[in-house]
């Protein structure tokens, strides 16, 4: 059984590489079995915002200036990344970052790393196959040769494996079939039901995210912009406008440009509130 | 033309006995390199130090085998465990706080280690050499009009075990997978909850404790312990390179063909041709694939 959802409370952080500051004094707020999106466009200081809370900064040479980052709780602020996995924090990384020259099941495995019950790291694998059918027969393969779509089922597979009380996805939808990137995000509002996991999803596409998320934040330069539910952003025009590909004028921040499928995108809310 | 230089001799019992000779060295060569391949694969670390730890090894046999002189077993016990913590302590006292600083800052901290090494051995152990260790049994048998000798199939005999006993930690412990992980990628595993501090301090550990298996063997056939057999390591860079320098295996296959190929150059050119052939077979190999016979690229699709 997974553990149960706990909260993510992120208040005031500022976070500097060498002298230049990425994030300053950002609020972030993932009630215990939440589903919170945080959007922005890149060099927004999103995936900082997931190394300040994976304590995977120093590996980058950024620290936190100033601010605290709770689950549950308790701070996990200055811990080490093996003991913030084992307080309950998984992550997809931005990119999938498989470990390439693994098998899909050495893979899955190393997810478990910071499990003492070794006893139930086999069930967590099951479990696994039957949300991935398609990743059984692919057990033995190297996993740096599988497809896209493939990789990220494995790297999604793989956070699971530590039975997270906090799921972290860092741009799960960068680079895969729009079909595939749909289905994973089906995924992650049926684990964050059915298990109670809280999901904190970090993206670019901001229609999808705004699609299955309960609330979401919009990071502009290392700043939070917006706050709000989901349908509270979708229905401000702001939002519309850069991040949902606005109706047709000229695009004047360079997070719009960066969609050249915009136009398209602006049906899918639509449809999401139909449902 | 080159026939000038050496005697060959198409006699099969000769060639036999080099054959042998070059396997029994080429079993010493395959473990330093495999020390050394496991250092580079996991941490990027090109370990210019590694000779070194395999002289302290061969020291430290000296010291607890024959100077203290306790039982075999038991010294080569306690030989294996002092080098083992002689790994933590690189790993804890230096190596970890150079993670993250450029390659070849960290290629001169190993030089610095080997230096201290050599100086330490002065210290402790003084300038004069040593006889070789006479610990294994030393009589000999023939076959083919060769002679085997009993130290060199139980040299060949104890690296194939080291092998195999290694090839299984990684391929079905749960450390040995994590070592893995960390040596495909250091940042993920991180974020798997996987310590790479830790992972670091064993395959230090590791490695020293392959060194100290390495120099137990080596001091057996080598001339004389003294300061002057680090260059074992050396001689087993063609060995590590061949095989590529991110293959196990291939470190194996590496060492054993060096060996014999250096065997076969000393026993029909003359010792002066050993070093030459053995890198100019490194070079061929480099010229043909860049990555060694084994050795890969990382697999990974963007």
């Amino acid at each position: 059984m997974s553990a149960s959802g706990l909260d993510l409370k992120i208040a005031d952080l500022t976070v500097v590489y060498g002298g230049v500051t990425a994030l300053s004094n950002v609020n972030v707020t993932v009630p215990p079995g939440g589903f919170v999106s945080v959007l922005g466009a890149n060099g927004a200081g999103k995936t900082t915002l997931v190394r300040s809370i994976t304590s995977l900064l120093h590996l980058h040479k950024g620290r936190v200036r100033r601010g605290s980052i709770e689950l549950g709780g308790k701070s996990i602020l200055g811990k080490k990344s093996p003991e913030i996995v084992a307080a309950g924090v998984a992550q997809v990384p931005e990119g999938r970052k498989l470990f390439p020259n693994l098998t899909v099941k050495e893979n899955l495995l190393c997810g478990a790393a910071s499990r003492r019950d070794l006893g139930g790291i086999d069930e967590s694998l099951e479990q696994n196959l039957e949300l991935f059918p398609q990743l059984r027969p692919l057990l033995n393969q190297t996993a740096g040769l599988l497809s896209g779509g493939e990789q990220q089922m494995v790297a999604v597979g793989r956070a699971l494996m530590s039975q997270p009380a906090l799921l972290i996805c860092d741009e799960l939808s960068l680079g895969l079939a729009p079909k595939i990137v749909h289905r994973l995000f089906e995924l992650l509002t049926e684990i964050n039901q059915a298990r109670g996991t809280s999901i904190l999803v970090i993206e670019q596409n901001a229609s999808l995210a705004l699609e299955h998320a309960a609330d979401a934040y919009v990071l502009e330069l290392g700043r939070v912009l917006m706050e709000g539910t989901a349908a509270e952003l979708r229905g401000n025009p702001m939002v519309q406008e850069l991040y949902l590909g606005g109706g047709g004028e000229a695009h004047t921040s360079y997070a719009a440009i960066e969609r050249p499928r915009g136009g398209g995108r602006r049906r899918r809310p639509a449809a999401g509130g139909a449902r | 033309m080159l026939l000038a230089f050496g005697n060959f001799t198409a006699d099969p019992s000769v060639n036999l006995q080099l054959l042998i000779g070059g396997l029994a060295l080429g079993a010493i060569y395959a473990v330093v390199a495999l020390g050394f391949v496991l250092v580079y694969k996991s941490t990027d670390v090109l370990n210019l130090a590694h000779g070194e730890f395999l002289m302290l090894g061969a020291y430290f046999a000296l010291t607890f085998l024959v100077s203290e002189n306790l039982n075999f077993f038991l010294g080569v016990f306690v030989l294996l465990l002092v080098m083992l913590v002689f790994g933590l302590l690189v790993h804890y006292g230096i190596m970890r706080r150079m993670v993250g600083q450029g390659f070849f800052a960290i290629v001169l901290i190993t030089l610095g280690i080997a230096t201290i090494i050599r100086a330490l051995l002065l210290i402790f152990y003084g300038p004069t050499e040593r006889a070789r260790l006479d610990l294994l049994p030393q009589g000999s048998f023939e076959i083919g009009g060769a002679t085997v000798r009993h130290v060199d199939l139980i040299i060949f005999a104890v690296v194939a075990g080291c092998v195999l006993l290694f090839f299984a930690f990684f391929k079905y412990t749960r450390l040995g997978l994590h070592m893995r992980a960390v040596a495909d990628d250091i940042e993920a595993a991180a974020a798997m909850g996987i310590d790479p501090d830790k992972v670091y301090a064993m395959t230090w550990a590791a490695a020293m404790v392959m060194a100290g298996l390495g120099g137990l063997l080596f001091g057996h056939v080598t001339g004389a312990i003294d300061r002057s057999i680090e260059a074992i390591g050396l001689r087993a860079f063609p060995a590590a390179v061949v095989g590529g320098l991110t293959s196990l295996g291939g470190s194996i296959v590496g060492g054993l063909v060096v060996g014999v190929i250096e065997q076969f150059a000393n026993g029909h050119l003359g010792t002066k041709w050993r070093e030459p052939v053995a890198f100019s077979v490194m070079f061929l190999v480099l010229l043909v694939r860049p990555t060694g016979l084994w050795g890969r690229k990382d697999l990974e699709r963007v």
